[in-house]
């Protein structure tokens, strides 16, 4: 499994990899009961510390996004917990705080970052 | 003494090391190590970082303060204990009209763990014959010899002191995989106690960062917790000017014409967002990498 992960990017390296596995389990690219890799394999494979694999796997099971199977290893959670309205906003009010500053600084108006958001919404979604 | 925590692969308590006589190199340097995973030493030079090194490994004695490594003084290491924990000095001299071949089978005698496969495939990987002698060999490639030696033994704890600072961007990387590999093979038996000034190294691999500096441990804790706590702020549009303005505990303030930059650790964005109110001020926080936190804390 390939992440990019960047230790010098001053973000811990568990915290890239807990952002991309969140993504890759939301658009589907990780499919629900998928098995994932072992942490000594993944460590090998994207050369980090086995303690920073076994970290992320632990926050992504914490967050019910993953499960650990006794014996089998670690899987995509079948019947995830959606998160509720309030965690979903919390959850994505960094990312929309860095938008809205970056439309403020080249001039875009509420109208036109909306309608920006529609299409990227859209294509997603397809 | 209360410090024999198992847990701890190396604990060392007020320890004090004097070079002649009101040189102090290190003055009431305390330490612990957690067993597992890698333990990066930071410092700059003449911070008392090799001496440290060197008492952990049991080559200095303290002239006061206890060390304990393993449980045991390494003063009184047996032959036995010594099997157990690998070291790589800073400036390794292995003897030079040995062969390559005949080295690692001297070495081989003494360790029950010894890995010869390991041996044979590194030799292979690193492109090094047996048949050359160490003292034609260049400087990287007689580390890359040591520290071949020193991961052969499967130590418990291995100490590495400025392991790669002669080797080349590729011979690195392997060099920090070998390390990885050696913590998957221990499946978290083991512990590697390593000194760097190449602190992407340590950021690559660590996962514990120690900070020596004046000869006295400044900060001991997750390469996480550090990164997720040491940020830069800058204060901004302050409603009344940022002549008074002042964060409490800042490692460094730079003050500009309309803007102030802090640097500082932030436990809670909260106590943040009361200063900046209190100033009348906006901000924002950035993250710092480990070799901008290594310079903001060790030239405060």
């Amino acid at each position: 499994m390939f992440l990019h992960l960047n230790p010098q990017s001053g973000e811990p390296v568990y915290r890239q990899m807990v952002r991309q596995l969140k993504q890759r389990i939301a658009t589907g690219q990780l499919a629900d009961g998928q098995q994932l890799p072992s942490v000594r394999d993944l460590s090998a494979e994207l050369h980090v510390n086995p303690l920073t694999v076994a970290k992320a796997y632990q926050f992504l099971e914490r967050d019910g996004l993953v499960e650990f199977r006794r014996g089998q290893g670690t899987f995509v959670a079948a019947d995830r917990d959606r998160f509720s309205k309030a965690q979903q906003q919390k959850l994505i009010a960094p990312a929309v705080a860095q938008v809205v500053s970056e439309a403020l600084h080249l001039g875009l108006s509420v109208g036109q970052l909306q309608q920006l958001i529609r299409q990227y919404y859209a294509k997603q979604q397809s | 003494m209360q410090n024999n925590n198992p847990e701890n692969i190396i604990e060392a308590l007020n320890v004090n090391r004097y070079f002649g006589a009101g040189n102090l190199a290190l003055g009431n340097f305390t330490v612990s190590v957690p067993r597992g995973g890698v333990y990066g030493f930071l410092g700059r030079n003449g911070a008392g970082k090799t001496t440290a090194i060197k008492i952990i490994a049991g080559l200095l004695r303290p002239d006061f303060g206890t060390v304990r490594v393993l449980g045991k003084d390494p003063f009184t290491f047996t032959p036995a204990d010594r099997q157990r924990v690998g070291y790589m000095s800073e400036k390794q001299i292995l003897p030079v009209n040995y062969r390559v071949g005949a080295l690692v089978k001297f070495c081989a005698a003494f360790y029950p763990r010894w890995h010869h496969e390991l041996v044979a495939q590194l030799l292979g990987k690193f492109n090094i014959s047996c048949q050359r002698k160490i003292g034609q060999l260049s400087q990287g490639t007689q580390r890359q010899v040591a520290f071949i030696l020193a991961l052969a033994q499967r130590p418990e704890l291995l100490i590495l002191d400025e392991p790669a600072a002669t080797l080349d961007v590729v011979a690195r990387r392997e060099f920090l995989d070998e390390i990885l590999r050696l913590l998957r093979d221990a499946d978290g038996g083991t512990t590697v106690f390593i000194s760097s000034h190449i602190l992407s190294d340590i950021e690559r691999i660590a996962d514990h960062i120690g900070i020596i500096a004046g000869g006295q441990l400044i900060v001991s804790e997750p390469l996480d917790d550090l990164a997720e706590s040491v940020k830069k702020i800058r204060f901004h549009s302050f409603n009344n000017g940022a002549a008074n303005f002042a964060y409490p505990g800042a490692y460094r303030t730079i003050s500009g014409r309309d803007e102030v930059l802090v640097t500082a650790r932030v436990r809670d964005p909260l106590t943040v967002a009361q200063c900046a109110q209190r100033h009348g001020a906006s901000y924002e926080i950035q993250d710092l990498n480990l070799e901008d936190i290594f310079y903001e804390i060790s030239t405060r």
